[in-house]
């Protein structure tokens, strides 16, 4: 380590999150790889770490000859300031070596939020931001993750972008790479090849012309890219590469355990989840791959608790036998299961007992609405007997404390939706009062309300965000209705929820933006303290574009949309049928009871595992 | 039942990492290491550990101890070397045996103290021949103390373009932590203001100034 990292350390908080060397961790020799991948994650250290997918890549291209792939993570404002000050440029964590001296550099973009880090970082590392600016084969700069369903907003600055799962095509980035480098390509012709591998994009092969409204004219590709890109997607989920092992941290990060993915993609179809569309179609894991893969986290690692993941785990068709087994397995040993994501309708409490041996973890449950009837629009297929039906039980089990997510500002919301959050919470009280084993320990309610933000590829997708005046009226509303006995409430600031529907739905103009937002100081705009909207109310206004624009226009049913090039599998005809189904307030069943025909399928030759 | 005492180091990066986290770290390589740990009883169980003397986070140490227990009733002759094989990057396990001494008779810690690029020793020693006092703040609130008073011995040098002073600390009921030292030959401008500094624990000494294990 040399004197000047070390002199910056010992002025910020949390210094081993800068410092490497964590269990797990992989060091090659530099002088044996050819190709040097920095994976960067535009977040702190303890969320980026936190997050499966990253560990997954690490493992996968580190497991491959002659790459050698290191992380990178956002500095807290403390740290980018001691390291400006002394000159050290933005490093990766197992070699400690500069970002500019990378190949590939590949941001996951997780959050419209992190998009001002991704420039922080690339500015840390003396790189110009667009890829325009950037005209040399190396480094080459690639982004991937949730947000490139719509990746419009940052396009240009990506050279490019991986649409769907990195297991898949990032070998074959990396082999085309290789083959390019050695050959002597230029990057425009690299990344004309590039474009004809399926899932990858290459944002500037296509032009996106503009009617004077400021909606979109047309997106041309260029140079022989497809018209529309394809999401490529792990056809055999069961064999796909997994880790044995995981970094171990030196320091608390948010999901500190190992982690076991049940299946990727959901059923449900919730109209506002982008997820349950994006991850499609869904494929399983067989239960003796989980287990298997389980114990070998466990022993490789040394945690103290493993979590069963995926968009709604109590879906998973083994999920009592997975359970049974790695209990019987993990209990003497002193290791929880942790089961995240459970649906109020499926909520078995022998299956909660039976898990929660080692440790009795919180209960909580998404209803997302306050009424039968906008539950039936976002397609969350939860009736309320449901819900107090699982509380009840798990009262009865001598729980007292239960956590509840919503949404407001949901498509054709009323206040009558708002208070019925408030109805379901006293509602619960009373559940409680009837059936606690110990009523005198008390109850704690707490209820989580989040902004509705519209997302790209979702039902909602035409959707505006309700307008500013509007979510403070409804946020006051709510927190008058929301002051009782044993209900601790919490509301999202309404100020990040608009920011990120200006960029869940934007398009390349906003590109600018985000380099002014950047430029006056943003950063870190997932975190409340380094959140300011002011930063962004001048970069729109310099840039002449309006906000509301993207965030709160209703979209017209022909328009074409910023994203539409871009292909996760679901169909923009099922989607504009299910926001029309919403608008009549009629819900679709699940995808096990039967089919809707969303396109999915397509990518897969038909296997799904409903 | 055998009661593990553990001698080890926590130099870069580890260095970094604060008590809380060190604690984890080394439960964490227990399990991983697959010794016969003992876990606490009731809700929540947890490898019974304890870190005989706290050291600030940043700080360097060749002496760290602490304390584990096994199921078994001897340890397992190749402790030192498992525990090696799965600890992250600066700690290092040196020697293990029984821990039958209690933490009261630790009395003393021996520092060296390294600020770089000055050339200062001969004014350090001045300054600690009259003395030197400083605010200490603790839990109960703060007092002015003389550092010397706190000092069972120390020296200075100046070497490769540092200034290097050793010192043994008193430790135990009322510890100084050498941060102080620094503190107050900035206060008295001995030392320039921020001086990049890098503090080692070399020893933890009994009453007697043996090393105490």
């Amino acid at each position: 380590m040399n004197n000047q990292l070390a002199a910056c350390l010992e002025h910020v908080k949390k210094p081993s999150r800068y410092t490497g060397g964590e269990y797990g961790s992989i060091v090659k020799d530099k002088q044996a790889v050819d190709v040097r991948f920095a994976f960067c994650f535009p977040e702190l250290y303890e969320i980026g770490m936190s997050h499966l997918g990253s560990k997954i890549l690490y493992g996968l291209l580190n497991s491959m000859d002659g790459v050698w792939c290191e992380r990178v993570y956002a500095p807290y404002v403390d740290m980018e300031r001691e390291m400006r000050a002394r000159g050290v440029p933005l490093y990766a964590l197992e070699s400690g070596d500069a970002l500019s001296s990378f190949d590939i550099l590949g941001f996951t973009l997780q959050y419209e939020l992190n998009y001002t880090a991704v420039l922080n970082m690339l500015d840390m590392a003396g790189i110009p931001f667009y890829s325009s600016q950037r005209p040399e084969l190396t480094p080459l700069i690639i982004a991937g993750g949730p947000c490139v369903y719509n990746c419009e907003p940052v396009a240009d600055f990506f050279d490019i972008v991986v649409i769907g799962e990195g297991e898949e095509v990032l070998p074959e980035l990396i082999a085309l790479y290789r083959a390019a480098r050695s050959a002597g390509l230029s990057k425009k012709d690299f990344l004309r090849r590039a474009a004809g591998i399926q899932g990858l994009y290459v944002p500037s092969m296509y032009e996106v012309s503009y009617h004077t409204d400021g909606t979109i004219a047309a997106v041309a590709p260029t140079g022989g890219a497809p018209a529309v890109v394809r999401k490529r997607v792990i056809a055999d989920f069961d064999k796909a590469y997994y880790p044995e092992s995981f970094i171990v941290p030196s320091t608390e990060i948010v999901f500190d355990r190992a982690m076991v993915e049940l299946f990727r993609g959901c059923r449900r179809g919730c109209r506002f989840c982008q997820a349950g569309y994006t991850y499609r179609p869904i494929r399983a894991k067989r239960p003796e791959t989980l287990e298997k893969q389980a114990r070998a986290l466990v022993d490789n690692t040394g945690y103290d608790e493993v979590s069963l993941t995926s968009l709604s785990s109590s879906d998973y068709a083994h999920l009592e036998t997975l359970c049974e087994s790695l209990v019987s397995d993990f209990e003497p040993r002193h290791i929880n299961l942790a089961l995240p994501s459970l649906r109020a309708d499926s909520f078995n409490l022998n299956l909660m007992e039976n898990i929660q041996k080692v440790r009795k973890s919180g209960l909580t449950f998404a209803p997302e609405a306050g009424t039968q009837r906008l539950r039936d629009v976002i397609n969350k297929n939860l009736r309320e007997e449901d819900l107090q039906n699982a509380c009840r039980v798990a009262f009865q089990a001598g729980y007292n404390g239960v956590k509840l997510y919503f949404m407001m500002g949901l498509p054709s919301e009323t206040d009558e939706d708002l208070l019925g959050i408030a109805s379901i919470a006293r509602n619960v009280l009373q559940t409680f009062r009837e059936n606690a084993r110990n009523r005198a320990r008390g109850v704690r309610i707490s209820i989580g309300v989040s902004t509705f933000v519209p997302k790209a590829q979702t039902p909602f997708q035409w959707c505006g965000q309700i307008a500013q005046e509007e979510i403070v009226r409804r946020q006051q509303l709510l927190m008058d209705a929301l002051k009782i006995k044993n209900v601790t409430y919490s509301l999202h600031g309404w100020k990040a929820s608009f920011l990120e529907a200006v960029l869940a739905r934007g398009s390349r103009r906003l590109a600018p933006v985000i380099e002014g937002a950047w430029r006056r100081g943003s950063r870190l705009d997932g975190w409340d303290e380094c959140f300011d909207l002011d930063h962004w109310t001048q970069a729109f206004a310099e840039c002449g574009v309006d906000p509301a624009f993207y965030a709160n226009r209703t979209m017209g049913k022909e328009e074409i949309m910023p994203w539409d090039h871009i292909f996760s599998g679901v169909t923009k005809g099922y989607l504009r049928r299910e926001y029309d189904r919403s608008l009549q307030g009629l819900p679709t069943p699940d995808c096990r009871i039967s089919c809707g025909g969303c396109g999915a399928l397509s990518l897969t030759g038909g296997k799904c595992d409903v | 039942m055998y009661k593990v005492r553990l001698l080890f180091e926590k130099l870069e990066p580890a260095c970094y990492t604060s008590h809380l986290d060190l604690m984890k770290a080394l439960q964490r390589s227990l399990r991983r290491a697959g010794l016969p740990v003992r876990y606490s009883e009731g809700f929540n169980p947890h490898i019974v550990l304890s870190i005989l003397i706290p050291l600030s986070t940043g700080y360097r140490s060749v002496c760290e101890l602490c304390d584990f227990e096994l199921t078994c009733d001897d340890m397992p002759p190749d402790l030192v070397p498992r525990l090696n094989r799965v600890f992250p990057l600066g700690l290092r396990a040196i020697h293990a045996g029984p821990a039958v001494r209690p933490v009261s008779q630790a009395a003393a810690c021996e520092y060296e103290i390294r600020w770089h690029g000055v050339c200062c020793a001969q004014q350090v020693l001045t300054a600690l021949s009259d003395a030197l006092c400083v605010e200490k703040r603790s839990k109960r609130g703060s007092k002015q103390v003389d550092v010397r008073s706190y000092l069972k011995s120390f020296d200075a040098a100046d070497r490769e373009g540092d200034t290097i002073c050793r010192c043994v600390v008193q430790a135990g009921e009322d510890p100084l932590n050498p941060a102080y030292l620094t503190l107050a030959l900035t206060q008295s401008a001995v030392l320039p203001q921020d001086v990049a500094t890098t503090y080692t624990r070399c020893a933890i000494l009994d009453a007697n100034g043996k090393e105490f294990f």
